[in-house]
């Protein structure tokens, strides 16, 4: 299966070759940290990152403790329809046949006068709650169903890896539309659909990793002594995988928020009124015309978030791949 | 030989993957709340009707029966009746299915054009003002949404501009009767091709930057083998160096990239078919989702499956093609 061997070996930082003194130093969060300060394009995603992640903080503040009470309180409600409706007005200094764009409303007013910036604002909570559960879901389940079949082979290896292969042969979006379909067509299932349909990366990553880890001499030690293989599997084998995981957890919080963009596009996802980004360009699709700013500023909030993964992804695979260090 | 048998392997290797790619969408299609004989009858019907459309899909027997017959129906080419086109299933398919696959293929082939150039000029210019432009391109191509890819190209060029037409993909093999404004074959292709433009770069944006990324890498790791530098200490030009030595070889991981590329294609080919409303099999599943037509969910989701599956044995065969060694070593 060629497909299986090289994907695996896509985003995983090879740590052969450097020398089993230098393979502990090279793991662990300590490390981690201290490559990517030094590493300039890391650096630029880990703020744009950062950045993203406090305004979900704060919009996530503002919607659970005062239920937008902030938000009316300075601006204007994200959710609720505003008294004088002024609907479809373009950005600050752009005119359209509904009017004029005043600073009042930075990027415009959406088909029903609601503020289009505070609307993204408030947004971004959804993305990145999003990105980061369905991320941890297929995080947690790939790495337990990769490491116990890399680590026990046999049968178990491969039930669990022709069922693993079964799901990722089923396209992702498809998949997902037919589990929320099911389901539950709310947030919630999206996450958990697109958490599912994550596995087989993170299993394909943390089985490739095992399958080689498992022959190394501090685990035979470790057999040797008498350490459960649980331990051995959950305090050596999995923190030994930790720098391509880390890559590739980064990358898919970004794969993620696109595909929740795209479900709730399709009308599976946040349900309205809650404003979540793919659901604002859904329903920009009936103004494109009179309004084309409506369908724009909802897809630049969405490539700068996932360009601010993808970036801080990209940064760590350098940062932590001795093969450009060196 | 060893590829033909190598690909009988493989399409034989196929066979439990569709078996569980139907075990999956009938257990979900089950798990479906809802009744479909009473969205296809309208509120309160009358008990005998109810009974006589229940019993006439085979909607009253255990699910363990009805899964069954549903596995003896695929494989004999019966994919069950669809209740909300009161048509079968497969002729449904049949009828989308062109047009997706003329989707995707034409976006790939758009991808693979442009990628490849983009990737093999930036690992030739490494870290020099071409390469960075190619590496931000692609960066920006991973991580834009296709659909939105397609709003803002209908709003550019189909709206301001009019060059392309916003909606509608007809098929360039139809017959010129069915399009409007055409008379011979050569126009029907053509107002085809004029429907295509914008979907395929929609959809083949994502697997133009994937690639991209991809050809570069493999290509600066190419460029630095033992054989590259031979043939430089030979004298061979730089050029053919590029041509001849270092890009067959790198091309074995893009291979692997455009077969697992194509599970996102065909995903983002439902997006892309909803934005520029085409009737293709995207449409099909979100027609069947929001009429609970179980046999059609089915019937698009295994054939979502079996376009997947059959697109990666072509893309390991082409592999195996290039790099035999994958053929006589699995044979073993």
């Amino acid at each position: 299966m060629a497909t299986e061997t090289d994907s695996a070996t896509d985003g995983s930082a090879d740590t052969e070759g450097t020398g089993a003194g230098e393979i502990e130093a090279r793991v662990g969060l300590r490390y981690t940290l201290r490559q990517v300060k030094r590493d300039t394009t890391a650096r630029i995603g880990i703020y744009t990152v950062g950045a993203i992640t406090l305004v979900a903080l704060l919009a996530s503040i503002d919607y659970y403790v005062f239920d937008y009470g902030v938000a009316e309180m300075i601006w204007y409600s994200p959710v609720q329809d505003p008294e004088q409706v002024r609907r479809l007005l373009p950005p600050v200094g752009m005119e359209n046949q509904y009017g004029q764009g005043t600073l009042e409303h930075p990027m415009g007013t959406d088909h029903r006068g609601r503020d289009i910036f505070g609307r993204l604002f408030y947004g971004t909570r959804i993305a990145i709650t999003v990105g980061f559960m369905a991320t941890a879901i297929g995080l947690v389940g790939g790495t337990l169903i990769g490491a116990v079949s890399g680590y026990y082979g046999g049968w178990i290896d491969d039930v669990l890896q022709r069922v693993t292969e079964t799901i990722y042969a089923i396209p992702f979006l498809v998949l997902v539309i037919a589990f929320m379909t099911a389901f539950g067509r709310d947030l919630s299932f999206a996450m958990i659909g697109v958490g599912i349909t994550s596995i087989p990366v993170f299993n394909r990553l943390i089985r490739s990793r095992v399958v080689s880890v498992r022959e190394e001499d501090y685990i035979e030690a470790a057999r040797a002594a008498g350490v459960k293989d649980r331990n051995i599997i959950l305090r050596h084998v999995i923190p030994n995988s930790f720098a391509p995981v880390l890559v590739q957890a980064t990358l898919q919080i970004g794969v993620s928020i696109l595909i929740v963009a795209g479900l709730s596009f399709l009308g599976f996802g946040a349900q309205p009124p809650t404003p979540s980004w793919g659901q604002m360009l859904s329903a920009s699709r009936n103004y494109m015309l009179p309004a084309p700013t409506f369908s724009l500023f909802p897809g630049i909030a969405i490539l700068i978030t996932v360009i601010g993964f993808n970036i801080l992804g990209d940064g760590l695979q350098d940062a932590l791949d001795p093969r450009i260090n060196n | 030989m060893g590829l033909l048998r190598y690909t009988l392997w493989r399409l034989a290797q196929a066979i439990p993957v569709l078996i569980g790619i139907i075990t999956i969408t009938f257990f979900l299609a089950n798990q479906i709340p809802g009744d479909p004989v009473e969205i296809m009858l309208g509120p309160s019907p009358a008990q005998e009707q109810v009974e006589a459309i229940r019993a006439r899909y085979g909607l009253d027997r255990p699910a363990y029966q009805r899964f069954l017959t549903y596995l003896a129906g695929v494989a004999t080419g019966d994919l069950g009746q669809s209740i909300y086109y009161d048509r079968p299933v497969l002729e449904m398919i049949l009828l989308r299915l062109p047009v997706t696959l003329y989707l995707t293929v034409s976006a790939f082939i758009f991808a693979i054009v442009t990628a490849i150039p983009l990737g093999v000029i930036s690992a030739k210019r490494r870290n020099k003002p071409a390469d960075h432009v190619s590496r931000i391109v692609s960066l920006i191509g991973v991580s834009t949404p296709s659909f939105w890819i397609g709003l803002m190209l209908i709003i550019v060029f189909a709206f301001y501009l009019g060059w392309f037409p916003a909606r509608g993909l007809p098929l360039p093999w139809a017959s010129p009767a069915d399009i409007r404004g055409a008379e011979t074959q050569l126009q029907v292709v053509r107002t085809s091709l004029y429907h295509l433009a914008m979907p395929m770069v929609a959809l083949g944006t994502l697997q133009m930057a994937q690639i991209t990324r991809i050809e570069r890498s493999s290509m600066v790791e190419s460029l630095q083998g033992e054989y590259v530098k031979l043939a430089r200490a030979y004298g061979v030009s730089e050029s053919k160096i590029v041509r001849k030595h270092a890009f067959q070889v790198a091309q074995l991981p893009v291979i692997t990239i455009v077969g697992l590329g194509l599970s996102t294609a065909l995903g983002g080919a439902v997006l892309t078919e909803t934005v520029f409303e085409i009737q293709g099999m995207g449409r099909l599943i979100i027609t069947a989702i929001n009429n609970q037509d179980y046999e059609l969910i089915m019937g698009t989701t295994f054939m979502f499956g079996v376009a997947f599956v059959i697109g990666v044995i072509i893309t390991d065969v082409a592999y195996a093609y290039i790099d035999p060694r994958v053929a006589y070593g699995d044979e073993s």
